[in-house]
This record gives structure tokens, sequence and C-alpha cells, in this order.
């Protein structure tokens, strides 16, 4: 009894490591050649020599720029206290200019203890915050603005971004702008007025390698020796652990996991399925869990969605495809039907159905996502004239033909002579 | 469509749909014993009136055990944290009344929006925040939200204090209850927004900012008490965004095989012996066609009444002699309904308003029912019916035949087409008339939409004098020149609903292009209430 309690216990710590970015990436901040440390330096030393300064972190989703920086943060919030205020902004919430003040405003004014006013326009909202920036920079405390999805602020005017660096200009003020994109062309977007501002400082964060990853595994996955669980059942887990770690089968299973997609996340996102999975009797992670976890990764959504699809929905995909072979300008469901007469006409068979059914299966071919219109125009036009395309490839079609166990054998006899 | 209405599912109930109060779509809670006037609480978030086992669950949902184990080890056990989930699969696969059912085993506290009923991002927004701040709307508060925000960064703020408060307060409730008696029902500290349909986000305005902003959320907020659950009908490489976005975590539910589909339909039936063998009899064919419940429900449940007809006794076992009768006895109706699948039918309603008139009229331009109604089920003033015959023949007739058809004549031209046609032209023909049956409707600008409209008027009025006897004046009653005054007023009436459609312009001349929208069968139903022969005027081969 008490076991499976503890199993439980292991589980919602795994569990809630695997949802803190934070502590992922914290095993990266003692090597000092880290992303870590480089961030960590240009910002402290902008903050104690009082300047402005600007970067840029980019890399692929999922490779903890945001975790890597909040440590920073946390390290420098306790290493100067007071001396900085930090202002986050996303792009996806504030790339509207209007809304980015008024967000800079509010934070401001949540940090010094000031009354912020809902009301208050564009212009005032500007003038605040160039003011803010001055006092500041009198009082020495450097106002760090961390731009999230970076990308996406660089849309239009970029007004944000013009009035953020213009102000950082003068002498007076002590900011550090930090922006996060997964665009590695994004400091390309800017404008050249805010290009010629903005320091081109650049951090790139890539995919852990192959060492790395493992170190990562063990860093998640091993328990605390020190912690309340009893002595015993950590060093049991730990054990089996090191075990699965050290079996080729496993290692497999991380290749071709890292094969598709080598980020983080992705391997964050394996392993909550694997430990979701752990066998609260037994209490340990097994290598079947890790399996099952890859199994449930990796989707194939078309094939699935061509599992789903009945007989007749296969006719009309086959003669999709054949007219795409015939090279057929125009297709629509009136062609379609053309080429499925045909085809009834050369191989009768029972699955010959009156045109409004297959109408029907068009349209759940078209809700499933395996068809699609080909362009969003003419939506006064009715189903059956609007051109369509299919979405799914040739090499998929004849796999997902191959597996579907009751597939009539005139489709199978079509698609090999397309092929 | 969408919804599910099979047997086994009809039980899906969201807080929203039990709810009393009518404006109450995402605002609604648990029951309705609360009344509308009494607050809200925490407790009203689970949805629980008698707790569920997890055995009674698996069997509740035939073929939906490996989903059920999978989504609630996902949700793992009391307060651990959660990534977002992304459930996905066909129509009608039971996704939601799973979702919100294995909530109610658990009764943790969840909040649902589905994005068909907040059908834009300020809707949303506040039926979250509502649910959340425990705000219902009703009369005392003149059915306005708890919050007004429309953009995602108001909301993000909005939502932050009002899941921490909630949290504070589940806390609060943990420790109290461990101490005192166990008050409310809620389990754990987690809270959970399940975002339904979220497949129908990519069609709104903002799309391109609102469907990241959606997956990025549980980043947004580093709130690790929050699980997110996205509810889609299509996989998740179908939703395409720029710069990409945090790929939640996939759990696929799978249509029904026949087999599946079979133990479904077999539930709750007073006989399941004779429903067995009817579904034998029937199930075979109709799952070559389709495998969503809703749709073979449909089809099959007037078909198992013909299949009782011959039986005095429903209640009757069938043995095999019955069995092999009765599969006599429905095999023609099968074929035939097999045709049939999926027609709406008309009722005739004498009170047609507009609005059902466009309804219904998209209903039948859609699927393509081919009914032969003499009559047409709404009402349309005479001027209206000519334009959109003259509508339908502009977008059939190759504007090159116009002067031959409508020449001083009438009909005459009919024979004067058929005289020219020869071997070689039959055949250019043909291939016309396949490629206008590919390309659809063609377009046509307005002058010649009003050109034809005066000639057939025009014929309707001298139809007394004209050879033609079809054509009785009768039609043309009270019909003048003077009523060309308001054409024009039609025609948009027309186009607003649907029956012509306005093209874009075009580029050489400038001008708008029109094109008609409506099926033959359509077109020559409303020709025969005007007692206006059509079919001489179609150019065919």
């Amino acid at each position: 009894m008490g076991l499976e309690s503890l199993a439980e216990q292991a589980q919602i710590l795994l569990r809630s490591r695997l949802c803190n970015p934070n502590f992922i990436f914290s095993i990266f901040s003692n090597s000092p050649d880290s992303n870590y440390s480089k961030l960590k330096y240009m910002i402290s030393s902008s903050i104690t020599e009082a300047c402005n300064n600007s970067v840029l972190l980019l890399g692929p989703r999922g490779c903890g720029k945001v975790a890597v920086l909040e440590l920073v943060l946390e390290d420098l919030l306790k290493e100067y206290p007071d001396m900085i205020s930090v202002i986050k902004l996303n792009g996806l919430l504030h790339s509207d200019h209007n809304c980015a003040l008024k967000e800079i405003s509010r934070q401001l004014c949540l940090e010094h203890q000031l009354l912020f006013s809902k009301m208050a326009s564009f212009d005032d909202n500007a003038q605040f915050m160039v003011s803010m920036l001055r006092e500041c920079g009198l009082a020495h405390k450097t106002i760090l603005f961390i731009l999230d999805e970076f990308d996406l602020f660089a849309q239009g005017k970029q007004l944000l971004l013009y009035s953020l660096l213009d102000a950082m200009q003068s002498v007076t003020s002590q900011a550090v702008v930090v922006g996060i994109s997964c665009r590695l062309d994004a400091d390309q977007l800017l404008e050249k007025r805010v290009r010629s501002r903005f320091s081109h400082r650049k951090l790139l964060f890539l995919p852990p390698s192959r060492e790395d990853l493992q170190r990562l595994l063990e860093h998640i996955l091993l328990l605390p020796m020190n912690s309340s669980f009893p002595h015993e059942y950590v060093a049991a887990f730990n054990d089996k652990l090191l075990k699965i770690f050290a079996d080729d089968k496993f290692k497999e299973t991380v290749d071709t996991l890292s094969y598709c997609d080598s980020t983080v996340n992705h391997l964050l996102r394996f392993l909550f399925s694997a430990v979701s999975r752990m066998d609260l009797k037994s209490g340990l992670l097994s290598l079947e869990n890790f399996k099952a976890a890859l199994s449930t990764i990796q989707r194939q959504p078309k094939l699935e969605a061509l599992k789903d699809c009945s007989i007749l929905e296969l006719y009309i995909l086959v003669c999709m495809k054949r007219l795409e072979a015939k090279e057929q300008e125009l297709r629509n469901f009136n062609s379609i039907m053309k080429e499925y007469k045909s085809i009834h006409d050369t191989f009768p068979s029972s699955d010959y159905y009156a045109r409004n059914v297959c109408l029907r299966a068009f349209e759940h071919l078209l809700q499933r996502e395996l068809i699609s219109f080909e362009d969003n125009r003419g939506h006064g036009q009715s189903t059956e004239f609007r051109p369509v395309k299919l979405l799914i490839s040739w090499p998929e079609l004849y796999q997902g033909l191959k597996s579907y166990h009751s597939c009539p054998l005139i489709l199978h006899k079509i698609m090999d002579r397309e092929g | 469509m969408g919804k599910e209405q099979s047997p086994q599912v009809n039980r899906r109930t969201t807080r929203s749909s039990s709810s009393t109060t009518p404006n109450s779509k995402a605002t609604g809670e648990v029951s309705k014993i609360i009344s509308s006037t009494k607050s809200l609480t925490v407790n009203d978030l689970v949805l629980s009136d008698e707790s569920v086992n997890l055995e009674e669950l698996i069997n509740y949902f035939p073929h939906r055990r490996m989903q059920i184990l999978e989504l609630i080890k996902l949700l793992g056990p009391l307060n651990s944290p959660m990534i977002p989930l992304f459930v996905y699969g066909g129509a009608s696969t039971g996704k939601t009344s799973t979702v919100l059912e294995i909530f109610k085993h658990l009764s943790r506290p969840f909040i649902y929006s589905s994005c068909v009923t907040c059908y834009n991002p300020r809707i949303l927004f506040e039926s979250i925040l509502n649910q959340l701040l425990l705000h219902r709307k009703n009369e005392s508060n003149g059915y306005s939200s708890a919050k007004r925000c429309e953009k995602p960064s108001d909301f993000v703020n909005l939502l932050r204090d009002a899941l921490s408060t909630l949290i504070d307060s589940l806390k609060g409730d943990v420790g109290k209850s461990n101490s005192k008696k166990s008050a409310s029902h809620v389990n754990g500290r987690m809270i959970y927004l399940i975002i339904d349909n979220l497949e129908h986000v990519r069609e709104w305005d903002k799309s391109s900012n609102m469907l990241p902003f959606l997956f990025n959320l549980y980043d947004i907020l580093k709130i690790p008490e929050v699980g997110l659950i996205f509810i889609s009908k299509t996989s998740l490489d179908t939703y395409h965004s720029d710069t990409g976005y945090v790929e939640p975590f996939p759990v696929y539910f799978p249509d029904y095989t026949e087999g599946d589909l079979r133990q479904i339909l077999l539930k709750n039936q007073s006989n399941p012996k004779l429903y067995s063998s009817f579904l034998d009899a029937v199930l075979g064919p109709f799952c070559r066609i389709t495998r969503r419940v809703d749709d073979v429900t449909a089809a099959i449940s007037p078909l198992y009444k013909k299949y009782c007809e011959p039986l005095d006794d429903t209640g009757v076992i069938p043995n095999k002699d019955t069995k092999s009768e009765l599969y006599r006895y429905i095999n023609p109706y099968i074929s035939q309904s097999l045709k049939e699948t999926f027609h709406v039918p008309s009722q005739p309603t004498l009170e047609a308003s507009a609005s059902k008139d466009k309804t219904k009229r998209k209903g039948i331009t859609k699927l393509g029912v081919r009914e032969s109604l003499d009559k047409i089920d709404f009402h349309m003033s005479t001027c209206a019916k000519y334009l959109l015959i003259s509508a339908f023949l502009a977008s059939k007739n190759p504007a090159t035949l116009d002067a031959s058809l409508f020449d001083s004549t009438g009909g005459a031209g009919n024979q004067k087409r058929k005289r020219k046609s020869s071997g070689k032209s039959m055949e250019q023909k043909e291939s016309k008339e396949q490629e206008l049956l590919v390309k659809g409707p063609g377009t046509f600008p307005l002058e010649r939409l009003l050109a034809i409209f005066q000639c057939i008027t025009s014929v309707a009025e001298y139809s007394p004098d004209d050879e033609d006897p079809q054509i009785d004046g009768q039609g043309a009653d009270g019909w003048d020149s003077g009523l060309m005054s308001d054409v024009l007023l039609q025609l948009s009436s027309l186009c607003s609903s649907n029956f012509i459609t306005k093209g874009g312009s075009c580029p050489l001349e400038g001008a708008v292009r029109y094109r008609s929208a409506v099926s033959e069968d359509m077109a020559l139903k409303v020709a025969r209430s005007l007692k206006f022969p059509l079919s001489k005027y179609l150019y065919r081969t």
C-alpha cells in the first residue's frame, strides 16, 4: 500500500519537473561557455556599467530560450536587488503598439507602486515610459524589456521598437532590451531606423547534442537522494532507470525520437507520456513505458484519417488521385463523379452510389481534411463546383489502402496501375 | 451535424446545456437547483451529481477503454501538473462526452468553452472568465459578463488574476475540509480549461494570431496548477502557423469500426435479439458509405420501423425462418434508402419566413436533393421568379447564343438550333456541355441578365397571341413594364439570399459579374410555377 502512494508521489514530482522548464534548463547553468553564462555576463555588465544594451535570443521553439533567460533573471534579481525592474511583453499579445505601451506602463506602475490609469492615451503612456526611463537611469536602476516572439513586434510600422530604442539613445537612460524569437532572421525584419539603433548581439540556442541529451535524461528522471522518499525506494527507482538508460533498445528509442525532432520540448513530451504510463504497482519506470510513449508521440494523422474513411470515401480519394495523375486542370466534385462513373463502368461493383450520397461522403472528406478547397474565395458557389485538391501524398494513400483491412481489390488494382 | 445525438452519447451535458438560464450558453452552472440569485461557489465547477466509478465510465462508452485509460493516465494523480493535451478524432467519436464524463468521474474542477458557441475571441474570453469568476449572467446584472475583454493581452492579465484567486480558494478549501467535514466535493487544486471545437478558430478573423496564442497559453500563463485540454475534429497538422507553436500532446479518438457501431446501436434496445438480426441485414451496406454514429442512426431508424412492420409483436425473439423472411422483406427497402440516405425532408410550411427560405434553400442546393416536388415550398414574387429564371439561363447558356434563343419569335430559336447541329458541331457542343458541368454555372454581367429578363417577360406578356399553348396569360397578370423599376431591388435581395451570387469584377470590363446558384431542378420548379417553358430556352446538345 505504501508503495503505491510513494509511486504516486514520485510521479507527481517527475510531472512537475517536466512542466517546469526552469528546472530542466538549470542543468546548463554551470558550464562556463553556455548561453546561460554569456547572457548573464552581458546583462550583469550592462547593469554594473549602467549602459544601454540589446540582445536577441534566437533558436527553434522548445530549446529553452525563455527558460534560460528566466534563470538568469532569477539570479540577477538576487544579486542586484532593487536595481532591476523587468517588463515582459509577448508578441502574441502585444504586437499592437498601443496595447504594448499600455502594458509597459501597467507593469511599470505595478513595479513602482504607482497608480495606473486605464484611460491613459497612447501619447500619455509613451511620455510616461520615457520619463520613467530617465528617472530610473538617474536612480541607477536598469529596466529590462523582454520581448518574447520578437518577430511579431517587427510587423507593421514597428512603432514600439522604434520608440523604445529611440528612448534608449539618451545618455541618462539605462535599459536592456532582450528579444526572443524562433525566426533566425529576426534582425533582418527590422526597419532601417530601428536596426541602426539596435545592437546586433545574438545568442543562438540549438537543440542539445546526444551527450547533453543523456545528461538531461538523468537530470530529469532520477529521484533525489536527499528527499522525503525512503532511501530504498529511491535506490531501486534510480537503479532501474540507469539500467534502462544503458539498454541498447532504449538508446534506439531516443535516437528515433530525436531523429525527427531533437528539441528539448519534444523530449519532454515524450518523457511526460512515459512517466504518466508508469506502473503504480511496482512503482518503477520500465522500458515498455518508453516504447509506448514513443508510439503515442509519433503520430501519422493522415494515415489515421485514412483508416477512418469508409469504402465510398476511399473510392473518391482514388478518383481524385487518378484525376491528378491525368493532370486534369480542374478537379471538383463533378469531375470526380465522372471519374467515379468511369471506374464503375470498367469495373462494375456494388459500390456505386447515388450522387447525393457521394456528395455527403465528399463533405466528410472535406471535414477530415483529406481534401480541401483550392481557394477560399468562392464562398457563394456551391460545393459541387469549387475546385478541390488532395492533401494526402501518393505514398501515403498507397500505404493507407494497403493497411485498410477491407479495402476493395479494385482500388488496389487502380493504385498499382497508377504507380 | 457534428453534435453527438446517438443513443449512447445523448447524456452529453455540459453545465451549460443543463442550465436553465436562457442566455447563459457559456456561463451556466451545474444544476437547476441553484437559483439564479444564489451566488455560485467553487463546487459548481465540478460536474457531479453522483460520482461515476471507472468501470461504469468504461462500460458507458463502448470501445473507448483505451482512450479513457490513456486520458486518465495523462491527467495524472491529484495535484499533478500537466502539459496541454490535444484530443482529436473525427466527428461523433465521443471526444467531448468522454472528456466531460472523465472529469465527472474524477470530480475535479474544470471549465468548458466551445468555439462553436463562443464564435469570436471576445465571447470565448468572457465565457472563460465568467466561469472562473463564478459569475452568471442574469437579470440583475443585465446579462452582462463579469469582465469586458477583447484583446488577448487583457485576457491574460484577467485570467491570471482569476486563476490565482480561484486556486488560492481551492487550496484553502483543501485545508478546511481536512479539519472539518468535507463540505466541498472538489478534488484537488488543479483547474482544467477545456476548449472544444478548436478547428473553428481557424476561420476566425485573426486566426493567425489566435491559434498560436491559445496553443502557447500554457507557457504564457506559467501557472502549473492549470491544465489545458483542446478538443478538435482535425489533427494537429492542419493547424498551420508561420512560426509554429508549442505542440500539445496528442490523444487520438479513432472512428468506430463496424463491430463497435453494432454494439453502440444495440445499447438500450428493447429487443436486442430482433435488433441484432436487423443489424445483420442493414449495417454492412451502410458501413460502406459512412461509419459515423449520427449518420448511421439517422439512416437506419426508419428502416427498423419498416423491419418490424410484418411482426405483430415486437417483443418476439426471431428464429431462423422469420429472420430470412424479414431479410427478404427489408432488402428492397435497404437499397432504396441507400440511394436516399441523408436527404433532408422538406416540410411544407405555409408561414415560410424569409430567413427560413434562405436556410432551406441553402440546404437544398447544397445537398442536391433531387425531389420531384411539383411546388416550391416558399413564396417569391413573380418578378423575382422571372429574375431567377433569367439568371439561371444566363448562367447556363453561352452568351453567343442569346440572340438566336431570344429573337422576336420567341421559341423559334429552338428549331433553328436543331437544324444547325451537324456531326462535328455536336461533338464540340458535347465537350462544351461537359465543361459546363465541370466548371459550374458561368458568370454574366448585369446587362445580359436584364436583357434576358426583358425578353422572357415580354414573351410571357404576349403569350396568349403566341403559338405556344403552354403559356397562359395568368402568370403575366398585372405584369407591366412599370414593375421593371424595382428589378434591381429584387436582384439585390436575391443576391443577399444567395440565389444569385455576386462574383468578382471582370478584369477587362470592370463591372460586377453575377452567377446563378440554383440547381436545374429548382429552376425547373420555379419555371413550372410560372408556367414558363424553361426547357425550350435551355441550350443543350
